[in-house]
């Protein structure tokens, strides 16, 4: 398994965050570390250099009474190796009395007294340490490489910085196994979901999961559920719109065959020809009830802009009054003043104009269909009533049930009017009501339309 | 031969009916599964036509009814429903026939007489009686190669009796196979019938048994 190293993968961001994180930690340690042992260091070396130069001074101040005259400064042998490093020279009265081998006649440093650290000729660095002694004639230097102090502090960098370093493979390879372990839930669900076929909508499982995949596969289960509701709604719809062209077709396909094999029959083929006719204008009227609630559908919420209601019912009632007319049937309308609604008017035509046709349709000749449009506790409320037939409890429990025609009507209905009318109020947030008309013993249908910030319900 | 047409669409119902006359068929329709059952167990129809998506009761409510009781009326269910589930169900329960809409009328029609044919335990469709010959899809009949003329009614009654050959029909039963609702039957109408039937083709075509009623034998005993 290669490490991807893609902006995408959680995985790679874990590894590199943790690694980059162990490493800046481990250096500032590492860092500090160096820094104190560096102080300590420096206190200890440059106490031995004080004691070793105060031993000298002393060393001289006694000697110097005994008050011999050498001439030649004594030379100190170098007993080991590692003395190479250190050095020391002793001055009486501005004479040279003893020095050890590595170093020259030249006073070590330009300090007289104290600490300082100087490159000598030879380009190595020392650090010196300088005083007089108690008559001011003895003068003692006392030095020491620094080369010598770096490489103590190197060697304790080293041990500092080497675990690091050989640590970082085997963290990394050990961080990459568990965070890789640790994305497991992720990646199985990955598998999971991928391997669905893509009708399958069914909600995942939440057993066994992380918390925080929990969230992820809820929220996703909430979209199936959502997603499977869209699909069933649409086969639903499928099938019936399938079955319910099926007897229109049937029955201008057999009208048709027996207007051709009527012979001499001149009536009855007139007749056949007619319902023909009939059944293809009731086809074409399904078929656009069909395409408007297979719109309506999946049209989520529409206020498209403000429509005046009572404007819209007389322009819908006059173009359907010839309907009316024809069968001696008379359609009023009362509307009050600005009836004005948020919404779209195409649909509120849409919605008026099966209302109207249902009030109609179901109604007998001559009777009588009338629109109200009034405000009535902060909505707009448009009313149909008519003086048809009515309908019972379980006729009007059965309502806007897609395809469900009222029994014993003989009239060419789609039984698709009141879905687009519920869906069509739905989608403006209009309450449908469906009751006994009290005004004029058949049916009657109010729908509440909420006026800007009003509650529909009118509770 | 007399069908009942059950379909609630009052387009298709209409169509059927006139079509289905067209072909020769006796047809009585009725808009809903209640009424549909009424009529079927008086078992006076040779086949019905039945939709399944009828009102006041479902065809297939109405076909477990008339199979329940033993009714075995050759039903064809014309419906809308395809779903190979529906269909199984329709043809378990004791249809002889499972036709989805449109359906071609001349089809609907070869479709019913041969339910008709096999309820009477008949393998083809034509008729054959000594050298008599009734062929139902052309409805003509022939006698020694020669075709006869017959009247509507005078084909329906043969017809009748030749499906049930070897059986005695009584007068009711035939006046049932031959009318429709609404139309007046006079009580000597079907002995006119049989008198001009036998004049046309055979004498000994038709048997009277006194008191109970006609019969076509199964063969010509002089063939």
């Amino acid at each position: 398994m290669t490490l991807k190293m893609s902006a995408h993968s959680i995985q790679a961001r874990l590894l590199a965050l943790v690694l980059g994180l162990v490493t800046l930690v481990w250096l500032v340690a590492a860092g500090l570390t160096w820094l104190d042992a560096q102080h300590e260091l420096d206190e200890l070396l440059d106490s031995h250099l004080a004691q070793a130069a105060a031993l000298l001074v002393v060393q001289q101040i006694e000697t110097g009474r005994g008050g011999d005259d050498d001439v030649m400064p004594r030379d100190a042998p170098l007993l080991h190796k590692y003395a190479a490093k250190v050095a020391f020279q002793v001055f009486h009265e501005g004479r040279l009395v003893a020095r050890s081998e590595n170093v020259g006649t030249v006073p070590l440093s330009m300090e007289l007294s104290g600490f300082s650290t100087v490159r000598q000729p030879d380009q190595t660095e020392w650090r010196v340490f300088a005083t007089r002694g108690a008559e001011n004639d003895v003068q003692v230097f006392v030095g020491e490489q620094t080369s010598s102090r770096d490489a103590i502090l190197m060697a304790v960098l080293r041990g500092l910085l080497m675990p690091l370093l050989l640590a970082m493979p085997v963290l990394a390879l050990v961080l990459w196994w568990a965070v890789r372990l640790g994305l497991r839930p992720l990646r199985l669900m990955g598998a999971t979901i991928a391997a669905r076929q893509p009708n399958a909508i069914e909600p995942l499982t939440l057993k066994g999961l992380p918390l925080e995949v929990q969230a992820l596969v809820q929220a996703l289960n909430g979209l199936f559920g959502r997603i499977g509701e869209l699909i069933e709604s649409e086969r639903r719809f499928t099938a019936d719109a399938a079955h319910e062209l099926r007897t229109p077709i049937a029955a201008i396909r057999t009208q048709a065959q027996v207007a051709l094999g009527s012979g001499p029959d001149e009536a009855g083929r007139e007749h056949a020809l007619r319902q023909t006719l009939a059944g293809c204008d009731r086809a074409t009227r399904l078929v656009e009830q069909m395409l408007t609630l297979a719109r309506l559908e999946t049209a989520g919420t529409t206020q498209t802009g403000r429509v005046e209601l009572g404007a819209l019912a007389r322009q819908v009632a006059a173009a359907m009054a010839p309907t009316a007319l024809a069968r001696g049937q008379a359609l009023e309308l009362d509307a009050g003043l600005a009836c004005d609604v948020a919404g779209d008017e195409m649909l509120l035509g849409v919605l008026l104009r099966n209302l109207i046709d249902n009030a109609l349709r179901y109604s007998p000749d001559g009777a009588r269909v009338l629109l109200a449009v009034t405000h009535d506790a902060g909505a707009v409320v448009l009313a149909v009533h008519d003086s048809g037939p009515g309908l019972n409890d379980e006729q009007m429990a059965r309502l806007g049930e897609r395809f469900y025609r009222v029994l014993g009507s003989d009239q060419p209905g789609s039984g698709l009017g009141w879905s687009i009318i519920r869906r069509i109020a739905q989608v403006h947030g209009a309450a449908l009501q469906v009751r006994r008309s009290a005004l004029l013993g058949g049916l009657e249908v109010t729908l509440r339309c909420p006026t800007r910030g009003s509650d529909p319900t009118g509770a | 031969m007399r069908l009942l047409l059950a379909e609630d669409d009052p387009m298709l119902g209409d169509g059927l009916r006139a079509g289905l006359r067209q072909l020769g068929f006796q047809v009585d329709w009725v808009r809903d599964g209640l009424a549909a059952e009424r009529e079927l167990v008086t078992g006076a129809y040779a086949a019905a036509v039945l939709d399944l998506g009828l009102p006041l009761k479902d065809g297939i409510d109405v076909l477990k009814t008339l199979r329940e009781r033993r009714i075995m009326t050759p039903v064809l269910v014309l419906t809308a429903r395809d779903a190979v589930p529906d269909r199984v169900r329709g043809l378990d329960l004791g249809a002889d026939d499972y036709v989805i809409k449109p359906v071609d009328l001349h089809e609907l029609g070869a479709r019913l007489r041969s339910l008709v044919r096999r309820s009477h335990g008949q393998p083809c469709d034509t008729l054959t009686w000594g050298t008599v010959v009734l062929q139902p899809a052309s409805r003509q009949v022939s006698l020694d190669g020669e075709i006869v003329p017959l009247s509507t009614r005078e084909f329906d009654l043969l017809q009748a009796l030749m499906i049930n050959a070897g059986r005695v029909m009584s007068r009711e039963q035939l006046e049932q196979h031959l009318y429709s609702w609404g139309l007046e039957v006079d009580s000597n109408t079907i002995e006119v019938h049989i008198h001009h039937l036998r004049k046309k083709l055979k004498p000994d075509l038709i048997q009277t048994v006194r008191g109970i009623g006609y019969m076509v034998q199964r063969e010509d005993p002089s063939a």
